[in-house]
């Protein structure tokens, strides 16, 4: 029982630590982003598909990690 | 593969290919699944394709849609579309964790490797682009 409680708990850090850190990353390229537009407004459609990019990068490492509770 | 020369065909081009990837990954992971786990691997497979791949394409779409707002409304898109997508993926992996019909390692390589089909896409179409730097209106 009390082995039961200490995996779900873990599981639950888990969950915590897979969504923090592409949080930030998501926050940093888009804060970088939007300093960029504000110095080139001109640049804004090229800068948010850059940024579509980093988005979609950053945030495959939260599905990846949200997801490991299938392997254990 | 034909070149992007503007942000509209480059995400309808990510989204086209992408969902071709996914009915591909979808077709293989539910053969590969069904001969590793039977039913279940088959079903295990469909369903990590379908969240990878509208994952991937809800991305692309927000921004493409975004980008047509002013800056307030493409950042609330985006970073709102990101917040729910994360929220409706955990209560999703929470349903799904438990129930009897899942083949957990399945589910996982058959998302993983439509995640990162669904990058490639999108890094190799981003690559090939050839979008003008300065956009007149």
């Amino acid at each position: 029982m009390e082995s039961t409680l200490a995996i779900a708990d873990l599981a639950s850090l888990g969950y915590g630590l897979a969504a923090i850190g592409p949080g930030i990353g998501v926050g940093l390229v888009v804060s970088k982003t939007i300093e960029s537009i504000a110095r080139q407004p001109e640049l804004a459609g090229r800068l948010q598909v850059t940024m579509w990019l980093g988005i979609a990068f950053t945030e495959a490492l939260a599905l990846i990690g949200l997801a490991t509770p299938f392997i254990f | 593969m034909t070149r992007a020369t503007n942000n509209n065909e480059l995400f309808k081009q990510v989204l086209k290919q992408g969902t071709l990837l996914g009915l591909a990954i979808a077709t293989l992971g539910a053969t590969l699944g069904f001969l590793v786990a039977g039913d279940q691997g088959t079903v295990s497979a469909l369903i990590g394709a379908a969240i990878a791949i509208s994952f991937n394409g809800l991305t692309a779409l927000s921004v493409w849609i975004g980008s047509k707002l002013p800056i307030g409304g493409f950042y609330g898109i985006v970073l709102g579309g990101w917040i729910f997508k994360i929220v409706l993926f955990m209560i999703a992996i929470g349903l799904l964790r438990n129930a009897e019909f899942i083949h957990g390692p399945t589910l996982f390589f058959s998302l993983v490797a439509a995640i990162l089909g669904g990058l490639s896409i999108d890094a190799i179409a981003v690559l090939r682009a050839r979008i003008p730097i300065v956009e007149t209106k």
